[in-house]
């Protein structure tokens, strides 16, 4: 039992897409632009030259943020949407009816259909890949050449995810709508 | 008395199929049986294609989930929840002038919830799942579970409703129509809160909803009023009749008026202070055709139209309201689209397929034949029953 979340250090992201790659072989997750359970941003470049804010050009990583109240759990009708014993959110496809309300719901468009089920896939946190096989870091996690994802238990103080929240200033994205997302961005 | 001779004393013409079809052949009905049998036949292709090719069939993705099915499914439930309103008027209410029209409008809404579900059967990926989930984990803080729940126990107490009125048993009629109306009202204003909840989407999150949705229902169901009456009397109305569509047309415009009221209020919030994610999408709403065809068609015209001589021209306003359904129609479109317009973008700025552009889409024509289908298969539905019930009112009440 435990709170799985993640910390990106995304000022070191370099968008070489390793996690991206790694997601989908890990994961099994079907190619094309539209099924991605995690992606790298990149944003434009702000203000005109020669007053260009550099700093504006980050690339930022992202994937659902397992948010401790979750929209996409409380609108699914049939509990496809659960939280697992480790606070992870998952889609159940047994259950799951495909009314798409969640893909409505989901603030962070982190919601895609799986046309081999015909069900909603997201980001499981490798809950049923590696994390089943004992492993203890996620696919995206593994292969960052920069060290940006740091995965682990947030109520384990001794965890390292524990001590960079400590530690260090972050954000989570959309705080405003009270979703108490388990993704937390370094500064 | 069993359910047996209960059943057997439930008043139906006995029809055989040359009875069905043996309607009078006007260009005007010939014109209405070849049009329904098309959009039947578009309906049969349409399923076939979507049984074969699934969701890939329609022009729904990941950033537009909800399409054009979606908003025909409402447009027939709000068509039926507003019928459920009218029919009550008179077996419910006890409003004697609109008793004539009580029979035929809880038969209305019956049909044009079949159509409806018939729609929504093919939008939902899996609906037996969802049959058997609905009731193995009930989902109670979806707005979704609530409607479609509330609106499977309305559909029955219609049914029931519409034997007893058959049966000329007013007073379980009165018990079960105003149970079927609670709950149909329930049902459809969790309907509006489907999109009302949606935080994400500030456009749509809010109140507004759920309460616009059941005045545009009872809206929905004048119009609905007129264009069956006027079929029944092929717009040569008894006086009888006239008196109760006058009185319906003055509802209207006072249904319309509050109409404006809170569309026009609700976009000027919506612009009002630039608020980001709400502000830039309703000023997009006002330069999209499809809202001025919402306002022009269900809003406009009628209302002016009723105005002119205060509803006493029930042949015009006939017409006005085949034009108000046209505009109830893009309505429901709108309000399904708009609702997906901005993008979520999270940061996928420049990547994959989100361009910080709005969300483009367009039915494909699976989705405008299984959406035409519903209608055939709701006027085929009308029709039939036209001929296996009396539909007007009995002349002992």
């Amino acid at each position: 039992m435990a709170r799985y979340g993640m910390a990106l250090d995304y000022k070191n992201c370099i968008n070489c897409k390793a996690c991206e790659v790694a997601c989908k072989e890990e994961n099994g997750v079907l190619l094309g632009a539209d099924k991605h359970r995690i992606w790298v941003g990149a944003n434009d470049v702000k203000g005109e030259w020669p007053l260009l804010d550099i700093a504006s050009a980050a690339f930022l990583p992202s994937q659902c943020q397992h948010c401790d109240d979750a929209p996409c759990q409380e609108v699914c009708p049939t509990h496809a949407t659960y939280y697992d014993e480790n606070h992870v959110v998952r889609v159940d496809s047994e259950k799951c009816i495909l009314c798409s309300y969640c893909m409505n719901a989901c603030p962070y468009d982190a919601r895609y259909v799986d046309d081999r089920t015909m069900t909603v896939d997201k980001c499981t946190f490798c809950s049923d890949t590696r994390l089943a096989r004992g492993e203890t870091t996620t696919a995206c996690q593994n292969t960052c050449p920069t060290k940006v994802r740091t995965f682990g238990d947030l109520d384990d103080y001794d965890s390292e995810i524990s001590e960079l929240l400590r530690t260090r200033e972050h954000f989570s994205l959309k705080e405003n709508l009270g979703t108490n997302p388990k993704l937390f961005y370094l500064t | 008395m069993s359910i047996k001779e209960f059943v057997t004393s439930i008043p139906v013409n006995k029809v055989g199929l040359k009875d069905l079809l043996g309607f009078e052949k006007t260009p005007r009905n010939m014109l209405v049986a070849v049009l329904t049998l098309a959009f039947i036949a578009m309906f049969v292709i349409g399923v076939a294609i979507y049984l074969v090719h699934g969701h890939h069939a329609y022009n729904v993705s990941r950033e537009h989930p909800w399409g054009l099915l979606i908003a025909v499914y409402i447009f027939f439930v709000v068509s039926s929840t507003g019928l459920c309103i009218i029919g009550s008027l008179g077996d419910v209410f006890g409003f004697k002038d609109y008793m004539l029209i009580s029979k035929r409008a809880i038969f209305g809404s019956i049909v044009t919830i079949l159509a409806g579900f018939a729609v929504i059967a093919f939008e939902i990926g899996h609906p037996v799942t969802m049959l058997i989930y609905n009731v193995l984990s009930p989902g109670l803080t979806s707005a979704i579970w609530w409607m479609g729940t509330l609106y499977g126990i309305y559909l029955t107490f219609m049914i029931i409703e519409f034997v007893f009125l058959l049966k000329g048993d007013m007073k379980k009629a009165k018990i079960f129509g105003l149970t079927g109306l609670l709950v149909g009202l329930a049902a459809h204003s969790n309907l509006g809160s489907v999109f009302g909840f949606l935080n994400a989407r500030p456009i749509s999150n809010g109140v507004f909803y759920p309460t616009y949705f059941i005045l545009t229902a009872f809206i929905t169901g004048v119009f609905i009023a007129f264009i069956l009456m006027g079929f029944r009397y092929k717009l040569n109305f008894p006086e009888k009749v006239k008196t109760m569509l006058t009185g319906l047309a003055k509802i209207q415009a006072l249904l319309i008026s509050i109409l404006i009221f809170f569309v026009a209020w609700k976009m000027l919030t919506d612009v009002y202070g630039g608020m980001p994610n709400r502000a830039e999408v309703a000023e997009h709403i006002f330069h999209s055709w499809t809202f001025w065809a919402e306002v022009i068609l269900a809003m406009v015209i009628p209302l002016f139209l009723i105005l002119k001589d205060m509803g006493k021209s029930p042949v015009v306003l006939f017409w006005a309201s085949l034009s108000g359904m046209v505009g109830v129609f893009f309505m429901r479109y709108n309000l399904v689209h708009d609702t997906q317009l901005k993008p979520l973008q999270m940061m996928k700025i420049r990547e994959y397929q989100l361009s910080p552009e709005w969300i483009h889409y367009f039915p494909s024509s699976t989705e405008i034949m299984i959406s035409l289908g519903g209608l055939g298969l709701c006027v085929a539905m009308y029709y039939a029953g036209t001929k296996f019930f009396n539909l007007d009112e009995d002349e002992h009440h």
